[in-house]
């Protein structure tokens, strides 16, 4: 059984549908890299996956290790072994320690697990407020890694981060995919796959369904030459 | 009772209790009192020191019917006492009438708190506090009170902030009653700091005035008023703040922050910035808000429920509000919070 597996999933946001019948299934400990345009519902994928509210499945299932995901909150989501890492945040009236603490707690990890995303600083500030962008990444995957999760689902991680600390993102992941993780990578380059030990399989989502899937420096070479506009006819599916 | 006595002796501080009408106990560490720290009933004060006298409602208007059952502190010029000095009043039946005065001569840094509680015989319990700091003189007061909710509270704190000196007053309630008015007046001398700060969680049905005046007397004096004020079910909250500048040169600022966690409670800021010269400066935040449901959403996908999730905002909500706070009061107001902050939404 896979660890989550999407059937024929639909997701619309705000009476629109955003998410078109996705099919899609990740093992445990796999890493999965998800690419698409701007606006294709890659984030709204993710947040259906964790539950936020707003985001609501039309059709289809989300199966996390083989139970059905559609009554659940998205507390209930993350202490099954859900968690994400959020694309764009804003301010959380909690500061940062006192939310590292909670989670460690929530999840018997320990502060050191983060040790070395550079969040010293931070601490004593309200999560988010302020953040550079790419303060605000580090925190977001530092805080996934402290919930353990048994799935991560990890929204552009290394946008607007700077080339030295995107090294520090990947090494983060890697991290995360040694204990047991496994792994929803949404990217738009690809950079930080050069520091990833092991990418299983990669995908191109566009308006809303997966139109290729295979391996990521095959996928990379066909977005490059042909566009993601050449791809959407879905011939690039290695698998299908 | 030994562990007070331990606490003195090991952090040089001094204790102050009274129930009703009786003073059950009073110590002061040797050290402290060689040094010539006074920690008296007022009755005695007053009839010994003739100075005392003059004191008396110099910074509160004066309260007919109040008589002299409360404390007297002085500290001596030249002292720095960085552990508490503390006064607990407990009241346990029919009514509490308590008048304190505290004075810090000059130089003196001085830590201070008040526990003050009731039982549910207590019906109502009326303190008056004035502290006279005078030049160059540092008072921190850290006021963590307990009440049960039949008792109707009455706090009143008149302050005179000497030339210089500084003043900063945390006033917080564990359990809060059904009806408390609490209201709050310093006044400041040429270039004297002051700080007043509430961190208050109304209970259910409560009905609560909290007010606070700053008046900026003297040149180049400046004061803040801090405010983070949470109203539950049914609860009634009127949070009344101005500041009075009167000299050039001074400034005020007051951040008054409301959070309602029911659709049917109330919060009612009021700022009032008055200035009678030119060259001050005084400005104002105000402002009333339910919990995010965007902010909710984030952290209950990181595995918190929603009560706990709210518990969470409550306390950040409640935190942006100790700036300021003595190092060795953190970790008590801290508990206090946290309480406060499961309390909430309990
Ligand atoms: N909360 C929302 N309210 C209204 N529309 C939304 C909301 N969230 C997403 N959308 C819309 O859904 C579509 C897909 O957005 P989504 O954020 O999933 O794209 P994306 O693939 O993550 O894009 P990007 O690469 O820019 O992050 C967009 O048209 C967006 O405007
Ligand atoms: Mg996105």
């Amino acid at each position: 059984m896979a660890l989550l597996e999407l059937r024929n999933l639909h997701v619309a946001v705000a009476g629109r549908r955003v998410v078109k019948g996705i099919n899609l299934e990740i093992e445990r400990g796999e890493l999965h890299i998800l690419m698409g345009p701007n606006g294709s519902g890659k984030s709204t994928l993710l947040k259906a996956i964790m539950g936020i509210p707003g985001y609501t499945v039309v059709e289809g299932e989300i199966m996390f290790e083989g139970r059905d995901m559609r009554d659940l909150k998205p507390h209930e989501r993350a202490r099954m072994g859900i968690a994400m890492a959020y694309q764009s945040t804003r301010p959380i009236g909690v500061t940062l320690s006192r939310l590292i603490r909670e989670l460690c707690r929530l999840y018997g990890t320990s502060p050191a697990d983060v040790s070395g995303l550079g969040l010293e600083e931070l601490l004593n500030r309200e999560l988010h407020k302020g953040f550079s962008g790419g303060e605000s990444k580090r925190v977001e995957l530092a805080l996934t890694i402290l919930q353990r999760p048994k799935l991560a689902l990890l929204d552009e991680p290394d946008s607007g981060v700077d080339l030295e600390s995107i090294r520090v993102v990947g090494k983060a992941i890697n991290r995360l995919v040694e204990r047991g993780a496994a792994v929803l990578l949404v990217t738009h380059t690809g950079i930080v796959a050069e520091y990833l030990r092991r990418v299983d399989e990669a995908h191109v989502m566009i308006d809303g369904r997966i139109v290729a899937s295979g391996e990521l420096p095959h996928l990379l070479r066909e977005v490059r030459a042909k566009g993601y506009s050449g791809l959407a006819g879905g011939g690039a599916n290695e698998r299908s | 009772m030994s562990v007070v006595d331990e606490l003195a002796r090991a952090g040089g501080t001094a204790l102050y209790l009274q129930r009703n009408y009786d003073v059950l106990r009073r110590v002061v560490a040797d050290s402290l009192r060689r040094r010539g720290l006074l920690l008296e009933p007022l009755r005695e004060a007053v009839s010994r020191h003739s100075w005392v006298r003059k004191l008396l409602w110099r910074a509160l208007p004066r309260e007919e019917g109040v008589g002299l059952h409360g404390a007297f502190l002085y500290v001596p010029p030249g002292l720095r006492i960085q552990a508490p000095l503390t006064f607990c009043f407990v009241v346990s039946e029919a009514e509490q009438l308590v008048h304190n005065i505290v004075v810090v001569d000059e130089g003196s840094e001085v830590l201070m708190t008040s526990a003050c509680a009731s039982t549910e015989r207590g019906e109502a319990h009326k303190g008056y506090t004035e502290v006279y700091l005078r030049r160059g003189a540092r008072l921190n007061y850290v006021m963590i009170h307990s009440w049960m909710r039949e008792t109707r509270v009455t706090a009143k704190t008149g302050v005179e902030v000497g030339e210089g000196g500084s003043f900063t007053q945390f006033y917080t309630c564990l359990k809060s009653p059904s009806t408390l008015t609490s209201d709050s007046r310093a006044l400041l001398e040429r270039r004297a700091t002051a700080l007043l700060s509430t961190l208050y969680v109304a209970s259910p049905g409560s009905s609560t005035t909290i007010s606070s005046t700053l008046i900026l007397a003297g040149e180049g004096s400046r004061g803040e008023v801090l405010a983070r004020a949470v109203a539950v079910r049914g609860a009634a909250l009127r949070l009344p703040t101005r500041i009075e500048a009167r000299a050039p040169g001074s400034r005020g600022h007051i951040e008054c922050r409301g959070l309602q966690l029911s659709p049917d409670s109330r919060i009612e800021t009021a700022p009032i910035l008055c200035s009678l010269h030119g060259g001050s400066q005084l400005t104002h935040e105000a402002a009333i808000g339910k919990i995010s449901e965007e902010e909710l959403y984030y952290l209950m996908s990181r595995g918190f429920t929603e009560e706990e999730a709210t518990s969470l905002l409550v306390r950040g909500f409640l935190e942006t509000g100790i700036k300021g706070l003595p190092k060795v009061m953190r970790p008590q107001v801290e508990a206090v919070l946290s309480i406060l902050a499961r309390k909430a939404v309990g």
